[in-house]
């Protein structure tokens, strides 16, 4: 017989976050955490900035992000189509949901880069 | 002024649905045949989405004409009744040059429909005329007269403002035509599960709940792609629960033969009976939650109601 709880109660709920930190050698930052409801308010502030700072490329190091939403991606995808003329976003290793999101809903933005490397 | 002799809203809607009745093979193609013929002979941009074994049937009688109709199975791409307007039907009608009829074959119901299906399918064709409301396409749907249900084949005749009946009878309006009251009654109570994971939650818990949903997904045989699939889900809709649904909600997911299900209850009331049904629109990147529900899932049910929304989303494992 199956004596698990079938309904999980305790206290100490995981609080999302979203760490960002400038990227050594690149025109970019780095991401750790989840981009959820929570943490939309920061994630939305690193994208302001990259469309704000000018420059080529930026990159988007996201191997530390666990989890993103559609929101999330779609944050991404508005800020992409705000970049300037011959700018773009490199997204590096972003989470499974986030590549299936992007694929779904943007799947041909020219000023998004995914890269797995 | 024309505007005073034909007052808006006299005009004929140019969107036209018919149900088409066949009993056979040959009255399939009959009354599939020649309408495909018939738009490319217009210069209409055709497409056909029904059954893998039948869309075969279509495609041998068309013979070089295949090669210029839109092919889809409809039980791969229609498997969630949900998805098939803005999946299917939308995806293509949008995609197509404007001033051009557009025409498309439909059969979203075949015989080996789930009794869970058939209320999201029968909600699906009521929502057609709805969501093509005012414009000039031409979606003709076949059904089964000779396998399917009594009940079945009465709804059709309710979600279709025009039937062509079985044999050579020519089509004629729908006596029956009430298709808000087809979405209504299908709006069925989805009882709770009792032997389900069961986590009430609320805006600090939304990253527990996802992380219980797909402890239990892969406790139940979820894998790969299908995993994050449910992780996508059960985020989506206990966000929204947070914030348009009273912050709160119960989420639930169990195992039911081959399928993992998804389910989240809230005190909110859906009043948007197309929410989740129409293609994401370029300049507005939010609200495409239930939407990638739809669109990720192998089938939707939902209910709502004064006492609350439920969304049922189904997984195959």
């Amino acid at each position: 017989m199956d004596t698990r709880p079938r309904t999980p109660h305790g206290t100490g709920d995981p609080v999302p976050v979203l760490t960002v930190r400038p990227l050594d050698g690149c025109h970019g930052v780095r991401a750790a955490g989840e981009i959820v409801l929570a943490t939309h308010p920061v994630w939305e502030r690193v994208l302001e900035q990259a469309v704000r700072e000018g420059g080529g490329v930026y990159h988007l190091e996201l191997s530390g992000v666990t989890f993103a939403d559609v929101a999330g991606a779609g944050a991404l995808a508005a800020a992409a189509e705000r970049l300037g003329d011959g700018r773009w976003f490199v997204v590096r290793r972003p989470p499974p949901t986030l590549r299936r999101v992007l694929e779904m809903f943007w799947p041909d933005l020219p000023t998004i880069e995914v890269s797995m490397s | 002024m024309s505007a005073a002799a034909e007052p808006v809203g006299t005009a004929p809607d140019p969107f036209v649905h018919p149900a088409l009745f066949y009993r056979d093979e040959r009255e399939y193609l009959d009354g599939t045949v020649p309408f495909v013929r018939e738009g490319l002979a217009a210069g209409e941009p055709v497409a056909v989405a029904v059954p893998g074994d039948r869309l075969r049937l279509i495609r041998d009688a068309l013979g070089d004409d295949a090669r210029t109709v839109r092919l889809l199975d409809m039980r791969e791409a229609g498997r969630n009744p949900g998805r098939i307007i803005p999946g299917v039907l939308r995806a293509f009608a949008d995609a197509q040059p404007a001033g051009r009829r557009v025409r498309i074959v439909g059969e979203p119901i075949w015989a080996g429909r789930s009794a869970a299906e058939y209320p999201a399918c029968a909600q699906h064709e009521a929502l057609i005329n709805t969501a093509f409301r005012g414009r000039a396409v031409t979606i003709l749907c076949p059904y089964d007269a000779g396998s399917l249900s009594e009940p079945v084949l009465a709804d059709a005749h309710a979600t279709h403002p025009v039937v062509i009946p079985a044999g050579s009878a020519p089509a004629h309006g729908s006596a029956a035509y009430a298709p808000d009251a087809v979405v209504a009654r299908y709006n069925e109570p989805l009882p709770p599960v009792p032997d389900a994971m069961t986590f009430p939650f609320a805006a600090e818990s939304l990253t527990r709940a996802r992380h219980l949903a797909t402890d239990e997904g892969r406790r139940l045989g979820l894998t790969g792609v299908t995993l994050e699939d449910l992780a996508l889900a059960a985020t989506e809709l206990t966000t929204n629960s947070v914030v348009h649904g009273g912050g709160s909600g119960v989420l639930r997911v169990w195992g039911e033969g081959g399928h993992v299900l998804c389910e989240v209850r809230d005190r909110g009331r859906l009043t948007d009976p197309l929410a989740g049904r129409r293609p994401p629109a370029r300049e507005r990147p939010g609200g495409r939650g239930l939407l990638l529900v739809n669109l990720i899932a192998d089938l939707v049910r939902t209910h709502t109601g004064d006492e609350g929304t439920t969304v049922r989303c189904w997984f195959a494992r």
